[in-house]
């Protein structure tokens, strides 16, 4: 890739594109090339190549990663399953072997009952249509149906597998989960000052909250689905009210 | 009584407009936070409401879904209070089927449908306010729509009426200049490929007119996209001001 033409869609990062924008035209690596793959440009969520050209296919902010990747950061409420993201699910149904499991995708996501720590042909988990499964994808392909398990390459749980047996569970933007699964999450650690409470966040929008009373379990998850047109100053007025029984 | 005069030998339309001038647009964008996409649209006294859901599972039968693109489902409506005189079936009667075909038929062109094989991808558009130019604002509405949600598309649908009075293209019609009788053209465009999505035409007219109606229609469309452009840079600068920690 030209490095005139990478400087110029770096003066890009952090605009506004739109649907159709050009981002830019590139022409075929020449015979004399010595190493082409090292100016490979990589496409994530928004950007699509056709042809010898770079277009957005959706509206939202130009990002940037070292060295060479790319993508449009765009608030969306809808999930498109990934390989590797951990979600929150909903058994709907068993069929045989597998668990039918709602993650809030284009289809239901299939769960093996091998798929859980200390799972065997006899040994089977408890596991019953309506319970909420924290897992991972292993399989997410717009081709093929998504495949859930609930432990880790290791074979461990780690945090994976049924639970929430009280607690509330809430759907939010995708854009807020992404904000809650910083690593250094000012809104997080917030809420946390205010109520000690157990939080689990599934990258497909849905977060599930329980504290110690019932009633600070509906204060955050108010709290949560304000946060997300809020800015971090209007934030920290409304947490300062919360926390000073003003509300 | 003769009829209602168009056109002014000024060259000024009923509401004040010149020929090619199109009426005020105002737009919104995530007016509902319960669904995936939705805008609201006011072009004049025309206004409408879209809502966009999916893309998500096929409802009902397995056996309607492709297995290489996503189903598009448009169903088009009008408010009972829309019209002048009150309407008895606000959707399912041929008209609306009619649009709804041809929502769909629009948006099928720039939606990328191939990303979300086995899916679905619902538009509502309800018709609040009827003042001409239902089907340009039934998509821009729409589009907007799809933005929010955040559907994959090639480009922006842009749409706009165009008619013929007195040799005289007028783009964007309102409701009088709509039922005057003459000759309504709707185009769907894609301005940036400049690729036509849809288009349609009543009554009839003269092959050596159709280019230069079809030129007002596409400049029409191409304004439109700048309108549209604005108010969608606004509501994401908005978003990602409020958004950034």
């Amino acid at each position: 890739m030209d490095s005139s033409v990478h400087t110029s869609l770096l003066e890009r990062i952090g605009d506004v594109v739109l649907p159709g924008d050009l981002l830019f035209s590139f022409s075929p690596p020449e015979a004399g090339d010595a190493n082409p793959k090292a100016d490979r440009l990589i496409c994530g969520p928004g950007l699509r190549r056709s042809g010898a050209e770079i277009r957005v296919c959706r509206a939202g902010v130009l990002k940037h990663k070292q060295p060479n990747m790319y993508w449009v950061n765009c608030q969306q409420r809808r999930y498109v399953p990934a390989k590797g993201e951990s979600v929150i699910g909903i058994v709907t149904a068993k069929s045989g072997d597998v668990f039918k499991v709602d993650v809030g995708g284009s289809e239901q996501a299939s769960l093996s009952y091998l798929a859980f720590e200390g799972a065997t042909k006899r040994n089977r988990p408890n596991v019953q249509v309506g319970d909420l499964v924290f897992g991972q994808f292993t399989i997410a392909n717009k081709d093929m149906e998504p495949e859930l398990v609930c432990i880790d390459s290791c074979g461990r749980a780690n945090g994976m597998g049924v639970f929430g047996g009280d607690g509330l569970l809430f759907k939010v933007s995708l854009g807020l989960v992404r904000r809650l699964l910083a690593p250094q999450s000012d809104l997080v650690s917030d809420l946390e000052k205010m109520f000690p409470c157990e939080m689990v966040v599934g990258m497909n929008g849905r977060v599930w909250v329980k504290a110690r009373t019932v009633q600070h379990t509906l204060i955050l998850s108010n709290l949560l689905e304000a946060c997300e047109n809020m800015s971090t100053a209007q934030r920290h007025t409304l947490f300062r009210r919360v926390a000073d029984g003003g509300i | 009584m003769a009829g209602l005069e168009l056109l002014s030998d000024q060259g000024y339309r009923l509401d004040g407009r010149k020929a090619t001038e199109l009426r005020k647009v105002q737009a919104r964008m995530s007016v509902f936070a319960q669904a995936d996409g939705s805008a609201y649209l006011e072009q004049g006294n025309t206004k409408a409401l879209a809502v966009v859901y999916g893309p998500h599972e096929i409802r009902g039968s397995r056996s309607k879904s492709l297995h290489d693109r996503a189903i598009i489902n448009c169903q088009y409506s009008m408010a009972t209070f829309s019209t002048a005189e009150r309407k008895r079936r606000p959707h399912g009667d041929r008209k609306s089927s009619e649009m709804s075909l041809h929502l769909k038929q629009t948006f099928e062109a720039a939606v990328l449908t191939e990303l979300y094989p086995r899916s679905q991808i619902d538009i509502y558009v309800k018709i609040l306010q009827a003042d001409g130019g239902n089907y340009s604002a039934c998509v821009n509405a729409a589009t907007l729509a799809l933005v929010d949600a955040g559907i994959p598309m090639r480009d922006y649908v842009c749409a706009c009426s165009a008619g013929f009075v007195e040799d005289t293209p007028l783009a964007d019609l309102c409701h009088a200049e709509e039922s005057g009788g003459g000759t309504a053209l709707a185009l769907a465009l894609l301005p940036r490929s400049g690729n036509i999505a849809l288009l349609q035409m009543d009554a009839r007219l003269h092959q050596d007119h159709l280019d230069t109606l079809m030129e007002a229609a596409m400049t029409a469309c191409k304004e439109f996209s700048k309108v549209l452009d604005s108010v969608v840079r606004q509501h994401l600068e908005e978003v990602s001001d409020l958004t950034r920690d």
